[in-house]
C-alpha cells in the first residue's frame, strides 16, 4: 500500500474535522445569544451539590471495562489468525482454541461470581443460594 | 539528501506535521492540571503513533495501537478517573515540587537515547511506504514460532482479569456477612 | 508454517496449565465449606508436574523447539525442579494463611499457579519473547497477590509500590530488549551472541544492556532497584513474600543470567562492571540496613536483598576477571538451590511464629523457645543456615561462592570476596539477634498466657521438608553439587 492509497482516511478525517467546524460556527450564527447566569449554571432546576460526590461510578462499570479490555486484546490475536486462517488449518484452528477457550474461561468465571448479574435482586438469592461471603460485586 | 528531495517527498511532510502533534499533546498530558484533558491528549498522542507506525509500513501495530489503547485503555482510563475520588476539573495536586528534576531527568534520558539511537540506526533505511509488514507474516509467527508465548499470553489477561475483579470487588462489612450466614 | 511439538518436554507446564483452569473451575463450584479442595488440587497439580520433569532428567539429552526458542535441556529442567519445588511449599505454607483470613482462596491459588508456570515457561526461553512472557506471567500476578489484604493499608501499599515500580521497570526491559532486537536483528540468544562482535563499539548496545540489567535487577530487587522490596514484603500475606523472596527473585535473577551469558558474553566488559557493583551494592546495603529492623518480615526482606548479592558474586567475579563462566554459573545456581529452601523455612517459621506470638515484631519473639521449643529450634536452624554456619546446607552455599571467585583470580575479584567476607559476619550478627530473642530472652507474661494451638498440617509439612532438605544438603553437599554440574553441562552447551 502506497501513501496515497490512504487517502480516504485523510479525507475521512478531513470530514469529520470539517463537520465539527462547520456545525459549530454555523449553529453560533444560526441561535440567538442571550445567556443569564441559570441557563448557564450546570443544572437548571434542582439543587446544586456543594461538595463532589465521593464515587460517581459504582464500580461494576469498571469491571464491564476490564473485560471489555481483555477481550479486546485477544481480538488483536485473532485478527493475526485470520489473516492466514485458510494455510494454518486445522493446526491455526486449534491454536487459536486453546487461546480463545482461556480467555473465555474468564467468562465463565465473572458470569459465575455474579458480577454481570446488574439487579441487586438477583446477586443476594444467589448469595444464599451458595452461601457466599464474597460475592457482591 | 538535499532540501529539494526531502520537500519532494511527501512522507516527509506527514512525519513532520505528526511529530509537532506528538510532541505538543505528549507534553500537554503530563503538564495539563486535569486530568480529563490529560487522559484525552493522550488520545491524541497515541493516534499521532498509530500514524507514524503506518508511516513506518506497520500497519498491525497501527491498528493495534488504535483498537486496543485507544479503543479500550483510554476507556479504562476514564472510567478509573470518574470511579475514583479524583476531581474532574481543575486539580493544584497533579504537579509537584519536583517537576524540574524530573523534567531535568527526561531531557538527559531523551539526550542519550536521541545520540545512541542515531549512531546506531542513523543511516538504516527502513521499508518506505509501499511495502507493509504484511498482517499475514506476523500472524504466521505468532501461531509458528511463537505458539507457546502465545498461549501463555492468554494465562496473563485471565490473571489479570481475575485478579483485577478480585481486588477492585467490594468486600462486605462484617455486619453483613453475618447477616448473610444468618440467612 | 508449522512447527514439531514435544508433548513431553512441553509436559510440566501442560499439567500446571491443566492445574490451573481446573483448580479456577472447581473453585467456581465449590461451596466455601469445601474450598480446600483447590488447594489439595493446586499442590497435586504441582507435584505431578515434577513427574514428566524427573522423567527427562533420567532419560538426558536436549530437546528443542521452535527454531531453538523453547529449549528443555538440563539446566532448564533444574530450574523447573527449584521453581516447582518452591513454588510447592509456598502453596504448602498458604494453606493455613489464606483459610483462617477467609479471603478468596480459589483466586489466591489460581494467581499462584500462574506466576509458577511463568517461571516454567521463562527457564526455557531462548529467546527474548519468550523470557520476556515468562517473567511477566510469574510478576503479574504477584501485583495483585501482594495487596490480597484489601482491608490493610500496608497491604494497598505493597501492591501499588510493588505495581508502579514493576511496570517502570518492564517498560526499561523491554526498551532494551527493542534496542537488542534493532541492533541484532533477532531475537535468539544464539543469534544475538553471533551478531554482538560487530556491534560492540556501537552506544546504543550498551544502552540496551544497561536498560537490560536495570530491568532484571528491579525483579531480582538487587540495590540499588530495591525500594520496594521491603514494604512490599511486609504489607503482602506472609507466604506470597516468601514467594517473592525465592520465586520471583530467582526468575529475575535467572533470566538475567541467561541472558547475559547465553546472549551477551561478547559484551561482558559493559555488564561485567555493572554486576559487580550491584553484587557489592546490594550485599552491603541489604545487609547494613537488616542490622536495623524490628520487624521480622522486613530483616528477611533486606537479608534477602543481600543474599541476592551474594549470588551474584561467582557471575561478576568471573565475568570482571574473564575466567571461565560456567563454573561461575554452576556456583550461582547451588547458591540459589539452597538458598530457596532455606528462606522458604525461614519463611514458614515466621508464619508459624507470628502465629505463636501474635506479633512480627522481633521483641515480641522473646523467649518463643521456651513457649514453644520446636519452632525455637527450627528457627535457630534456619536463621544459622542463612547465616551459614555448618553443617547446615547455608555453609555450603557460601563455600562455593568463595571457592568461585578464589578461582577467578584478580584483584577487583579478590576486593569483591573481601566484601562478601565481611557481608557475612555482619549478616551472622542479625540472624543472631533473632535466635538471641528467641532463646535467651525472658518471655512476656502475654506471650507465656496465651493458648498454645496445634499448627496445621500443611506448615508442618513445609517446615519438615525445608529442615530435612537444609540438613541434607549440610552435611551431604554432593546432592546439590549435582545442581550445579548439571547446570554447567547445558550453560556451556547453550553458550
Amino acid at each position: 500500500m502506497a501513501l496515497v492509497d490512504y487517502l480516504p482516511f485523510v479525507v475521512m478525517l478531513v470530514l469529520a474535522a470539517g463537520f465539527v467546524a462547520v456545525s459549530l460556527v454555523a449553529s453560533r450564527f444560526a441561535r440567538p445569544s442571550n445567556p443569564t447566569p441559570e441557563k448557564l449554571a450546570p443544572y437548571e432546576c434542582g439543587i446544586t451539590s456543594e461538595v463532589e460526590p465521593t464515587q460517581r461510578f459504582p464500580v461494576k462499570f469498571y469491571l464491564v471495562a476490564m473485560l471489555f479490555v481483555i477481550f479486546d486484546v485477544e481480538i488483536v490475536f485473532l485478527f493475526a489468525w485470520a489473516s492466514i486462517f485458510n494455510e494454518l488449518a486445522w493446526y491455526g484452528i486449534a491454536a487459536a482454541g486453546i487461546f480463545t477457550l482461556f480467555v473465555l474461561e474468564t467468562l465463565v468465571y465473572v458470569w459465575k461470581r455474579g458480577a454481570l448479574d446488574w439487579n441487586v435482586k438477583t446477586r443476594s438469592r444467589y448469595a444464599r443460594e451458595h452461601f457466599r461471603i464474597e460475592e457482591a460485586a | 539528501m538535499t532540501v529539494d528531495a526531502w520537500i519532494a517527498e511527501p512522507v516527509n511532510w506527514v512525519f513532520s506535521i505528526v511529530a509537532v502533534v506528538i510532541l505538543f499533546t505528549a507534553v500537554r498530558v503530563v503538564t495539563s492540571p486535569n486530568v480529563v484533558h490529560a487522559a484525552l491528549y493522550l488520545v491524541a498522542a497515541l493516534a499521532g503513533s498509530a500514524v507514524m507506525f503506518l508511516l513506518l509500513s506497520a500497519e498491525f501495530v497501527a491498528l493495534v495501537l488504535v483498537l486496543v489503547y485507544i479503543g479500550a485503555v483510554l476507556v479504562l482510563f476514564l472510567f478509573g478517573i470518574m470511579i475514583t475520588r479524583a476531581p474532574t476539573g481543575f486539580d493544584e495536586g497533579l504537579s509537584n515540587d519536583r517537576k524540574l528534576v524530573s523534567a531535568a531527568i527526561s531531557l538527559v534520558l531523551l539526550g542519550v537515547l536521541s545520540w545512541a539511537s542515531l549512531s546506531a540506526f542513523g543511516t538504516d533505511t527502513v521499508n518506505t511506504v509501499g511495502s507493509p509488514t504484511a498482517t499475514e507474516i506476523l500472524g504466521d509467527a505468532i501461531l509458528g514460532r511463537f505458539v507457546i508465548p502465545f498461549e501463555v499470553v492468554s494465562f496473563i489477561l485471565l490473571s489479570a482479569l481475575i485478579g483485577g475483579i478480585t481486588v477492585a470487588r467490594r468486600d462486605l462489612t462484617p455486619l453483613e456477612e453475618e447477616e448473610r450466614k444468618a440467612v | 508454517m508449522t512447527f514439531e511439538i514435544d508433548y513431553l518436554a512441553l509436559a510440566p507446564e501442560l499439567v500446571v496449565a491443566g492445574t490451573i483452569i481446573a483448580a479456577l473451575l472447581l473453585d467456581l463450584f465449590l461451596t466455601r465449606s469445601k474450598k480446600y479442595w483447590v488447594a489439595v488440587l493446586s499442590v497435586v497439580g504441582v507435584a505431578g508436574g515434577l513427574v514428566p520433569i524427573v522423567y527427562m532428567l533420567a532419560e538426558g539429552g536436549t530437546r528443542s523447539m521452535f527454531d531453538g526458542s523453547y529449549v528443555v535441556d538440563e539446566f532448564a529442567l533444574i530450574l523447573k525442579i527449584v521453581f516447582l519445588v518452591s513454588g510447592y511449599l509456598v502453596l504448602l505454607m498458604s494453606v493455613s494463611y489464606i483459610e483462617a483470613d477467609r479471603y478468596y482462596q480459589g483466586e489466591y491459588y489460581f494467581l499462584l499457579l500462574s506466576s509458577i508456570l511463568g517461571s516454567l515457561v521463562m527457564s526455557s526461553s531462548r529467546d527474548l519473547i519468550v523470557l520476556f512472557i515468562g517473567l511477566e506471567l510469574t510478576t503479574g500476578p504477584l501485583f495483585l497477590l501482594a495487596g490480597w489484604r484489601k482491608g490493610d493499608a500496608k497491604s494497598n501499599e505493597a501492591s501499588l509500590k510493588f505495581f508502579i515500580l514493576g511496570v517502570l521497570s518492564t517498560a526499561i526491559l523491554l526498551y532494551g530488549m527493542s534496542l537488542l532486537f534493532g541492533l541484532t536483528g533477532s531475537v535468539e540468544f544464539t543469534a544475538i551472541a553471533a551478531a554482538i562482535p560487530d556491534l560492540v563499539s556501537e552506544p546504543a548496545l550498551a544502552l540496551s544492556v544497561l536498560f537490560l540489567i536495570v530491568g532484571f535487577a528491579f525483579k531480582a530487587s538487587a540495590v540499588p532497584f530495591h525500594f520496594w522490596a521491603p514494604d512490599t514484603y511486609e504489607g503482602a500475606p506472609t507466604p506470597v513474600a516468601a514467594y517473592l523472596s525465592v520465586n520471583s527473585k530467582a526468575a529475575g535473577f535467572v533470566a538475567m543470567l541467561i541472558v547475559m551469558y547465553t546472549a551477551l558474553p561478547g559484551i561482558s566488559e559493559v555488564w561485567a562492571p555493572a554486576l559487580w557493583v550491584l553484587a557489592a551494592l546490594s550485599m552491603t546495603v541489604g545487609n547494613l540496613s537488616a542490622l536495623r529492623q524490628g520487624n521480622i518480615v522486613r530483616l528477611l526482606a533486606y537479608s534477602s536483598i543481600a543474599q541476592a548479592g551474594f549470588m551474584l558474586v561467582p557471575f561478576a567475579a568471573a565475568a570482571v576477571a574473564g575466567s571461565d563462566l560456567a563454573q561461575a554459573f554452576s556456583a550461582t545456581v547451588v547458591y540459589l538451590v539452597i538458598y530457596a529452601l532455606m528462606n522458604l523455612g525461614a519463611f514458614a517459621v515466621v508464619i508459624a511464629g507470628a502465629r505463636r506470638t501474635g506479633s512480627g515484631d522481633i521483641d515480641d519473639w522473646a523467649g518463643l523457645g521456651q513457649k514453644d521449643p520446636v519452632l525455637g529450634l527450627l528457627t535457630a536452624l534456619f536463621f544459622l543456615s542463612l547465616a551459614g554456619i555448618p553443617p547446615l546446607a547455608g555453609w555450603y552455599a557460601k563455600f562455593v561462592m568463595f571457592a568461585s571467585v578464589i578461582e577467578a583470580g584478580g584483584i577487583s575479584t579478590l576486593v569483591l570476596a573481601a566484601i562478601a567476607a565481611v557481608n557475612s559476619v555482619i549478616a551472622f550478627y542479625y540472624y543472631a539477634r533473632v535466635i538471641k530473642a528467641v532463646w535467651l530472652d525472658t518471655p512476656s507474661e502475654e506471650l507465656l498466657a496465651r493458648p498454645g494451638r496445634e499448627y496445621a498440617g500443611s506448615i508442618k509439612l513445609t517446615l519438615a521438608i525445608s529442615m530435612g532438605l537444609t540438613i541434607a544438603i549440610g552435611i551431604y553437599p554432593t546432592f546439590a553439587t549435582y545442581f550445579g554440574e548439571a547446570s554447567r553441562v547445558i550453560a556451556t552447551g547453550g553458550g
